[in-house]
């Protein structure tokens, strides 16, 4: 039952997660904002934020990653939809890999300023991360191949681009920590129809949304 | 005395910032600043280059540019074949691609390189150097 719950949240939470890098993340990214850094320190670490506080649970953020980055795959516009698939599996990966070592119920983080730190630590470490195994793995899937020194050359522009994505994760993981104490529960009776239909949702929309711009 | 877990948390973040802020000063003092593009150790003009190759239009991207190949064809390179390119950008992001995607790749009039077989990770902006390796 547990399991099932679990899996049901990984569900959500990752189309949530993937609903909102296909249709806001290519919004930021038409209107020439830093989508990549946004979307990381806002969406992404505020749902795997979200999720591994409610569920209290190790694995969560890796699974959400792959759905996450299944669903991004189903939409090929706004910015580069492989890169974005591989960045997104990848940051769930390296979330999961902070937050491992934590405490599954957080005690670590119950003061303003590490809560701030943590952020920081996850939106920098997410977004570099991804970025950084993107631009690793869309080359070697491409008939152009890996190339070392064009990753090695523009290491300090990822490490620079992360600063957004930091300071904006020292708000989104108190601002969480402070929604979470609202204590928001769902009753047993509406958990699988509520957290099945938002991810049928999620889906439909993008599909509908691809399959839209195709004809377009 | 020994740090925990979590007084540990607060130093490994403003080691992040610290390392994020020098990046970000590194990257604004050795951003490149011309619009000419150096070809194989010779600059051009985008004009010049657009006079040099011949159109090419990308339907499925609607992007419109001069054809890379016959770009480095009629720079009087021998053996365009047997080499590859690496594309680079004003902000340092680079790009080497082989003989094969120069032939489906296009420069924009606003000096970005983008490819039609290619990811769009591959799409370079402000393009001011093309190397011959």
């Amino acid at each position: 039952m547990k399991h099932k719950k679990l899996l049901a949240g990984i569900l959500v939470f990752g189309s949530l997660w993937g609903f909102s890098e296909c249709i806001i993340g290519s919004l930021l990214h038409d209107a020439g904002l830093p989508a990549g850094a946004i979307m990381t320190a806002v969406f992404a670490i505020g749902l795997l934020t979200i999720s591994r506080v409610w569920y209290q649970q190790r694995g969560i953020a890796l699974g959400m990653g792959l759905v996450a980055g299944a669903l991004r795959l189903f939409n090929p516009f706004g910015g580069c939809y492989l890169c974005s698939a591989i960045a997104i599996m990848a940051e769930g990966a390296i979330f999961e890999l902070i937050w491992y070592r934590l405490s599954l119920d957080l005690k670590e983080l119950q003061t303003l300023t590490y809560q701030s730190s943590i952020g920081i630590i996850s939106a920098y470490v997410v977004y570099v991360g991804g970025y950084i195994i993107t631009q690793i793995f869309t080359p070697i899937l491409s008939s152009a191949g890996f190339h070392l020194e064009n990753l090695l050359v523009f290491l300090p522009n990822m490490f620079a681009s992360g600063l957004l994505a930091a300071l904006v994760g020292a708000a989104t993981v108190p601002v969480l920590f402070s929604v979470k104490k609202l204590d928001i529960t769902i009753k047993d009776r509406l958990y699988y129809p509520i957290t099945i239909g938002i991810s049928i949702v999620c889906w439909t929309v993008v599909i509908i949304n691809t399959a839209i711009l195709l004809w377009l | 005395m020994r740090m925990g877990k979590a007084q540990l948390i607060p130093v490994f973040a403003i080691i992040v910032l610290l390392i994020g802020c020098t990046a970000s000063l590194y990257v604004h003092a050795t951003q490149a600043n011309t619009d000419l593009i150096d070809i194989n150790g010779q600059q051009y003009t985008i004009d010049q280059l657009f006079y040099l190759g011949e159109p090419r239009t990308i339907a499925s991207l609607n992007t419109t540019g001069i054809a890379l190949d016959t770009l480095i064809t009629n720079i009087g390179l021998n053996c365009p074949s047997c080499h590859h390119y690496t594309i680079i950008g004003k902000d340092g992001y680079q790009k080497t691609v082989t003989w094969e995607n120069m032939k489906n790749g296009v420069l924009t009039h606003q000096q970005s390189v983008v490819f039609s077989d290619l990811p769009k990770a591959f799409r370079v902006k402000d393009v001011i150097r093309i190397e011959v390796n």
